[in-house]
């Protein structure tokens, strides 16, 4: 259904659904921390900036192709998250989280001096959506880019399928509900937990990767707190522990924001109520409830 | 300027600052002592001092007057949030609570911005501080001096509450064992709404004695709360003593690393932070790990 949208949307909304997908994806990577490792990241939004001003960056000052510059820029983001994560995970429950913080902060403070590689607090702008050679060229369209965001979150979705149904997402859970047990049983929880990160960090960079020749634009806001705050809301809202909660947990936020900016310019307000309500009254967001509600049909499907 | 004249003029500037920072770690810390709470919005809380102070000190034309209505107000503010909403979650695990206070941030945020504008607001310094005094030849603003002589009777206040009092000596048996302070018979709950609102109400006298020198801005509470959230945690979460020391040496940081490398300000404090998480990663005071 996803695929026809193109032939049927208008075009506002095409642009709304291709931002609805690279937030998703965004939204999943997080979810590898929260929801299945119980590693509650206050600094995702360093993964999304980094990934966007590195392709950005790419697609400015070199001639390589936007389908080579968006994975190179999350192999990247996956790189430097291991040094992130080394040392991140010396601290266990909240410090962890102030820590993943501090260095989303510090990448901020980077973006913000580094004024001859990232614009400053101009951002880099004019981004190309470059196309590579053998046809490809079809991607830099409105639709076809569309199509590309939609690739990537597939292929993703996939891989991340695959990942917490393997025997690495059974220690993940493992270390999600007994950490103490999981090293007892002779896993070297400290590694899986730095190659987790490194994984949420990659793909968070390819959103991130993906939005800079979207937007055509990478700014220091795309690496601010409150950034990371957002996508933690679409996680949770959504329904942490799910691959499939996060998207619907960003499309929700999306449309909420774009619905509400309509009338009321204190979105914001009502957005932090509705999270608010979230987390009181259904921890286990959008996706809890509708399983929930359709019970054994949509239980099986996680 | 001579070399000691500098280094006593930038000293005190780091002083008033670190008063600054005080006033907000040890809230966090108090909160998250007792209640194991890490409170995302106490930046906001910071904020609305500083707007419920402009305010209380245009309509009565005193600074004293704001100094003392708008922390109460912010405790307030504080409890009653406690009251209805913190409540209900004590049983779940902490996560929830930095994602509700996340979200109440949003909310006052908002708040604030609807009922007091966008624009940053001017707040005059009381008369008597208002000037500039010499120290060793350099001008130096009176306000600053202040802030630093505030900073250090509070800091004395809240160590003699913790002290000497029976609320005090309470709060320090709830933060070691809470079942044990309730069967003793002792309502914990109410313990909580006092302490959260004592740790908001902090957060509010900062914001009002931070006004007249920063303005009343939407944007204070973004940059105050990361401040805060690295004191506490060099200082160790839940530590007193930790979060004074913690805020003395970000401070000291922060003034002397603008002044000698200006594009790397921004990040001495992170890189001090992972230094000392890294040594000690429960803190410089902190118990555990």
């Amino acid at each position: 259904m996803l695929a026809l949208a193109p032939f049927a949307l208008p075009l506002y909304a095409m642009t709304l659904l291709t931002e609805a997908l690279i937030l998703g994806l965004f939204a999943m990577s997080l979810d590898l921390m929260v929801g299945y490792t119980r590693l509650l990241s206050f600094g995702h939004a360093a993964a999304f900036g980094f990934g966007a001003y590195a392709s950005g960056w790419l697609l400015l000052h070199t001639q390589i192709s936007m389908l080579c510059a968006v994975p190179l820029a999350a192999l990247l983001a996956g790189i430097v998250a291991i040094g992130v994560a080394w040392v991140c995970t010396y601290a266990t429950g909240v410090s962890f989280s102030m820590l993943t913080l501090a260095f989303a902060q510090l990448l901020y403070a980077i973006a913000f001096k580094w004024t001859s590689v990232t614009g400053g607090s101009d951002g880099l702008a004019g981004i190309p959506r470059r196309p590579g050679p053998f046809g490809f060229a079809a991607f830099g369209s409105r639709a076809g880019f569309y199509y590309l965001t939609l690739i990537a979150l597939t292929a993703a979705f996939a891989f991340c399928r695959a990942l917490v149904h393997s025997p690495f997402g059974a220690v993940l859970r493992g270390i999600r509900e007994n950490e103490a047990k999981t090293l007892a049983l002779g896993y070297n929880t400290r590694l899986y937990k730095i190659a987790v990160v490194a994984l949420a960090y990659a793909l968070g960079g390819l959103a991130g990767a993906l939005y800079a020749p979207f937007a055509g634009f990478a700014n220091t806001e795309l690496v601010f707190w409150l950034f990371s705050g957002q996508v933690l809301i679409m996680v949770i809202v959504g329904g942490s522990g799910t691959l499939i909660g996060p998207i619907l947990g960003a499309a929700f936020f999306l449309v909420v924001e774009h619905q509400l900016s309509n009338y009321t310019e204190a979105w914001a307000l009502f957005f932090g109520l509705i999270f608010i309500a979230f987390v009181i009254f259904a921890p286990e967001g959008i996706w809890g409830l509708l399983t929930a509600r359709f019970g054994r049909a949509g239980g099986e499907t996680r | 300027m001579s070399l000691l004249a500098f280094f006593v003029t930038q000293s005190l500037n780091a002083l008033s600052q670190a008063a600054l920072l005080f006033f907000l770690g040890v809230g966090l810390t108090l909160i998250f002592g007792i209640m194991r709470i890490v409170n995302f919005a106490h930046g906001t809380l910071y904020m609305l001092g500083a707007f419920v102070g402009y305010s209380v000190a245009r309509l009565t034309g005193s600074f004293w007057a704001a100094l003392l209505l708008a922390p109460l107000a912010v405790g307030l503010v504080g409890m009653l949030f406690e009251f209805a909403i913190l409540r209900r979650l004590y049983q779940r695990e902490a996560s929830a609570f930095l994602m509700v206070t996340f979200g109440l941030a949003l909310v006052l945020g908002e708040i604030i911005r609807l009922a007091w504008g966008p624009d940053a607001l001017q707040v005059e310094a009381p008369q008597t501080f208002a000037g500039i005094v010499f120290l060793l030849d350099e001008p130096f603003p009176t306000y600053r001096l202040f802030l630093a002589g505030a900073g250090i009777i509070v800091a004395v206040t809240i160590w003699q509450f913790l002290d000497r009092t029976r609320l005090g000596l309470l709060i320090r048996a709830a933060s070691q064992n809470p079942e044990m302070v309730s069967a003793l018979g002792t309502d914990v709950n109410l313990l909580r709404s006092a302490v959260f609102g004592i740790g908001c109400g902090l957060a509010g006298i900062g914001g009002v004695l931070a006004a007249p020198l920063v303005t009343a801005s939407v944007g204070m509470a973004a940059t105050m709360i990361i401040d805060a959230f690295v004191i506490v945690i060099i200082g160790g979460m839940g530590s007193f003593l930790g979060s004074l020391i913690a805020a003395l040496l970000v401070a000291f940081t922060q003034v002397f690393g603008e002044y000698y490398l200006p594009d790397l300000a921004l990040a001495f404090m992170y890189l001090l932070m992972l230094l000392v998480l890294v040594v000690r990663p429960g803190g410089l005071l902190g118990k555990e790990a």
